[in-house]
Formats: C-alpha cells, sequence, structure tokens
C-alpha cells in the first residue's frame, strides 16, 4: 500500500520540477472534484451553486468581452498606485523612526493605535469626506500598505546588530553611507516581509472598497453580479483573486526574498 | 602604523535603573610603541573589553587619555581597526566586497579595490572564496575575513577583542600562527585581547596582565621569531612564561 503511493510521490516531484507550473495547479484538482461532486449530486439548485464547467464558460465569456481584463488591469492600477505611494511614505518614515529613539518612543503608541483601526473601518468615515470616488479607494489601500511596512521597517532598523554598524563606524563610513550600506540592507528582509504583508491586506482591502465604492474593479464586478444574480460570475471574481495574488506572491515577492535574506543568512527557511 | 598611548584611563558605568554606579576601569596607563604587539589578559569581567571600546571609541571615556599617533580619540575612525569576537562581517556583501569596505568609504576606486581584494585574500589564503557570502563560510573563515578586512584599511591600530575565542582548537592554533605570520611580514601595531593566557604569549611581544581595572604586571615576551606551534609548544622559554603569566591572572 505504501510502496506504491510513494513511487507516485516520485514521479509527482519529478515532474513538478521539470514543470513548476503544475506545483501550484496539482493541489487543487481534488478540490475542484469535490466541488463537481457536489454539484452534480444535485444538493444545491443550479442557479446557487454553479459547476466548474459552467464558471469557466462564464469566464472565458467575460475573458472574450474584454471585462474582465478591463477591471483586472482597474484594479490592479489602483493597488500599483496605492501600494507605490504607500511604500514611499511607509519606507523613509519605519527608517527615520527606527533610527531615533525618541521618534520610536513617540509614535510606537500612535501607530500601534491606528493600525489597530482596520482599513474598511475608515470606510464610513472616508465616504462622508471624499465620497463614492478614486480618493476614498486610494486612501484605504495606502493605509493599508502603510502599517504593516512601517512597523517591519522599524523593527528591522532596530535589530541590525550593534556589531555591523561599529564595523562600519570603525571602517570609516559616515551616517549617510552607514544608513544606506548598513542599516537598509539589515532591515531589508523585515521591510520585505512588511510589503508582503501589507500588499495581501491591500489586496483585500481594494477589493472591499471596489465594492462599497467601486464603478469598476474586480470587487465591482463580483458585487454587480449579485445584483444580476448571476453567480457564476461571482466565482469567477473570487478565483481571479486567488490566482493573482498566488501570482504576485509566489512569482514576484518570494523570489526577492529568496535573492536577498535567505541568500545572505539572515532567514532561516 | 602609528603607536598608542593611554593615560590614567577610568570607566565608571551608571546603571540607570537601580541609580547605582560601577567603576570598570581604575587609572589605567599603557604605551604601545609603533609596531608593537601587545596582549591583554585578565579573568572574566575584569575590564577587557572595556579598555578596548574605549580605544575603540565605542564606549566614552569616565576620566584619562587616549592618544594615536599623539591624536586623542573622539568616538569611532578609521585609524583604528577593529576585529570582533562575532566577525560582525556584512552578511548582503561578498568576503571581496567586505575586505574592501573600508577603501570604498575612503573613495578608493574599483580597479584598486579589485586590487586591494586580491592581495589580502591572499594574505588570509582565501582567493578562492571571494564571491562567497559570509554565511557559506566556516567559522575560522569568516575570523580570517574579519581579520583582513581590517587590515585592508590601513589602520594606525589593529584592536582585536578574543577573535579567535568561538572557534575549534584546532582552527584557533593555525589562526594565531597565520596572525603572526601577517603580523611579522606587515608589523602593524595591535592591542589583542584574549582570556588564554598560551594565545596571549605565543603571539604578543608584551602581555598587559589586568585585575580588576587596574594593570597588575606587565611580561616582556622575548621568544625569537617566526614564531610556529610547532617549535614553541616544547620550548622551554615558552613554557615558562605561560605559566609566570597564568600564575598572575588566577592570582588577578
Ligand atoms: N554597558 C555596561 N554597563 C554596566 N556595566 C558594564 C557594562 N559593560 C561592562 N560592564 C561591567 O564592567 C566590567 C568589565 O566588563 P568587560 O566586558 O570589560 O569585561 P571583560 O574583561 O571583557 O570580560 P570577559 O572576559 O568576560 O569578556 C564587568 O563587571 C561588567 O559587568
Ligand atoms: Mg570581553
Amino acid at each position: 500500500m505504501i510502496a506504491p503511493l510513494q513511487l507516485l510521490w516520485g514521479y509527482y516531484m519529478r515532474w513538478t520540477v521539470r514543470w513548476p507550473a503544475l506545483a501550484a495547479f496539482v493541489p487543487f484538482l481534488p478540490l475542484i472534484a469535490l466541488w463537481s461532486l457536489i454539484v452534480s449530486l444535485g444538493v444545491f439548485p443550479r442557479a446557487f451553486l454553479p459547476g466548474p464547467l459552467d464558471v469557466l464558460s462564464k469566464g472565458w465569456a467575460l475573458l472574450y468581452k474584454g471585462i474582465l481584463t478591463d477591471y483586472l488591469a482597474d484594479s490592479l492600477a489602483r493597488l500599483a498606485v496605492g501600494a507605490a505611494a504607500g511604500m514611499a511614505i511607509a519606507i523613509p518614515l519605519g527608517v527615520f523612526i527606527g533610527l531615533n529613539r525618541r521618534a520610536y518612543e513617540i509614535s510606537w503608541p500612535i501607530l500601534l493605535f491606528f493600525q489597530a483601526i482596520g482599513d474598511i473601518a475608515w470606510l464610513p468615515i472616508l465616504l462622508v469626506w471624499f465620497g463614492f470616488g478614486l480618493t476614498t479607494m486610494t486612501f484605504v489601500i495606502v493605509y493599508t500598505v502603510l502599517f504593516p511596512v512601517v512597523l517591519n521597517t522599524v523593527l528591522g532598523i532596530r535589530t541590525v546588530k550593534p556589531e555591523l554598524r561599529r564595523a562600519a563606524q570603525s571602517l570609516g563610513a559616515s551616517r549617510t553611507r552607514i544608513l544606506f550600506e548598513v542599516m537598509l540592507p539589515g532591515a531589508l528582509p523585515n521591510i520585505i516581509t512588511g510589503l508582503r504583508n501589507g500588499l495581501g491586506y491591500g489586496w483585500r482591502a481594494l477589493i472591499a472598497a471596489e465594492i462599497i465604492v467601486g464603478t469598476s474593479g474586480i470587487g465591482f464586478l463580483m458585487f454587480d453580479a449579485r445584483r444580476a444574480g448571476s453567480v457564476e460570475e461571482i466565482v469567477v471574481g473570487m478565483i481571479v483573486l486567488g490566482v493573482l495574488w498566488y501570482i504576485v506572491d509566489s512569482w514576484l515577492l518570494a523570489p526577492i526574498e529568496r535573492a536577498t535574506g535567505q541568500r545572505w543568512g539572515l532567514v532561516t527557511t | 602604523m602609528k603607536s598608542l598611548v593611554l593615560e590614567n584611563l577610568s570607566k565608571t558605568y551608571f546603571d540607570p535603573y537601580r541609580g547605582t554606579q560601577f567603576t570598570a576601569i581604575k587609572d589605567v596607563s599603557l604605551q604601545v610603541g609603533e609596531g608593537d604587539f601587545v596582549a591583554v589578559v585578565g579573568p572574566s569581567g575584569c575590564g577587557k573589553s572595556t579598555i578596548l571600546n574605549m580605544i575603540a571609541g565605542f564606549v566614552p571615556i569616565s576620566g584619562g587619555r587616549i592618544l594615536v599617533d599623539g591624536h586623542q580619540v573622539k568616538g569611532p575612525g578609521p585609524d583604528r581597526g577593529v576585529v570582533f569576537q562575532s566577525h560582525a562581517l556584512f552578511p548582503w556583501k561578498t568576503v571581496a566586497e567586505n575586505v574592501t569596505f573600508g577603501p570604498k568609504m575612503r573613495g578608493v576606486g574599483k580597479a584598486e579595490r579589485a586590487r586591494i581584494a586580491d592581495e589580502y585574500l591572499a594574505l588570509a589564503g582565501l582567493s578562492h572564496a571571494a564571491e562567497r557570502y559570509p554565511n557559506e563560510l566556516s567559522g575560522g573563515m569568516q575570523q580570517r575575513v574579519g581579520v583582513v578586512r581590517a587590515l585592508a584599511n590601513n589602520p594606525d591600530v589593529l584592536l582585536m577583542d578574543e577573535p579567535f575565542a568561538s572557534v575549534d582548537a584546532q582552527t584557533r592554533m593555525t589562526l594565531q600562527e597565520e596572525l603572526t605570520r601577517i603580523w611579522e611580514e606587515r608589523r602593524p601595531t595591535v592591542v589583542f585581547i584574549t582570556h588564554d593566557v598560551s594565545e596571549a604569549v605565543f603571539l604578543a611581544n608584551r602581555v598587559v596582565v589586568l585585575s580588576k581595572g587596574h594593570v597588575l604586571a606587565e611580561v616582556a615576551v622575548p621568544l625569537a621569531r617566526p614564531r610556529s606551534w610547532t617549535r614553541l609548544v616544547e620550548d622551554d622559554g615558552f613554557k615558562a612564561l605561560s605559566n609566570q603569566v597564568l600564575q598572575l591572572v588566577r592570582s588577578a
């Protein structure tokens, strides 16, 4: 009983090494099979729970009409702009707070306080201030990305080994050089972790904002489909969210993490 | 390489939580001539690291003066190279980049830096590891890089705080022989902290025994050079000196 399973596992490992995309896809096969089974048993009406093929054909239709790609582009552009702005504020701020003891003592409680007011908890008041529009959405994303990046950058800067700073000083490095040659690279693994978290939260916050505020985007697509009663379309939206995050995380963020912290032995896998 | 003078040096630590004071160094005076090799030994907690950290400029002094080449020390600077026990190599820089960090900070160009890396890595027997990252090296190799990183910056004084304490006994002997060879070749001014009496006698021209924050004794080490463990291990002069220093440390 064990031997054939081991053999199968061996094949699986070999094939996934050759085609890494398989490793991302195969684990979902049992889930899809289960889904098909439940649908075919007819427990729920089709209009409530469409099967994989219904969803696939709906996705294809949306893609064909260009709606899916347009909305996807809108969502991604919003995330990119919000995340870039968030990082542009968060990294310098985190470095400053991390280097400056007084700034740290003063700002840490404030950071924790505002971090606790979750992204979408801001939506009601933002709607009052800025109305249903891009400003509200951008604010939510920037806000969501900001805190994980600031907090992790502060942590990263503060945990750079003091000997490394001393070594650099004794080798004649100026304060500016120490910042760029020692403190920033030393904090980089933490900064990347912050980014990874921030983008993850930001992506979720964006969908929530689009559902409430949106006139386009994946979140809007899903909510609009609810109005039209198309469960297929809702499921298409959900699948797109998962796939997209998988791509961003495993093809963009994880490789950066491997090339820096893990390569330098700063984080163990 | 230039001389180092400590004049009536003292250090009192304040404990802000308890509001108490502790005098770790009381009135230490010491002269290290240009090209000299002085080892400082003493029991744990006698203030060895405190002295070295004051010379390096990492901790402020409470009294007295520290002069390097006649200039008073104010904070860390490239005139005093430091080799750390925990090697303190930059994990995100290759071995070659670590070794040429000091020259880079001085604005030395790329071609010259490559030459410096070649020269000093050859000196440490590490030419093959130039492009590796520190976490890909053994503990002994990391310490070698730490030593030549400090040397490559041409400091007036080389400060070493138990640099070989965390490697195994075999590797430690090899590193001691290599350091002796490098010193005999280049004659840097060295202050070497250790709690290992035979290491101090093997390496130094002079051993300073520290006790509870003051200098208990200075012992000259007139052993012939070049020194190697194969010769010194059975050498009567070496044994006698080691014994003498050991007695002093134990009485400290
Ligand atoms: N930052 C500090 N604050 C308060 N006391 C300190 C501080 N650093 C060292 N001391 C005290 O000063 C004394 C000397 O410490 P030091 O580290 O110089 O000893 P050492 O000779 O290097 O010991 P070891 O051989 O264990 O490294 C010790 O009693 C220690 O507790
Ligand atoms: Mg010490």
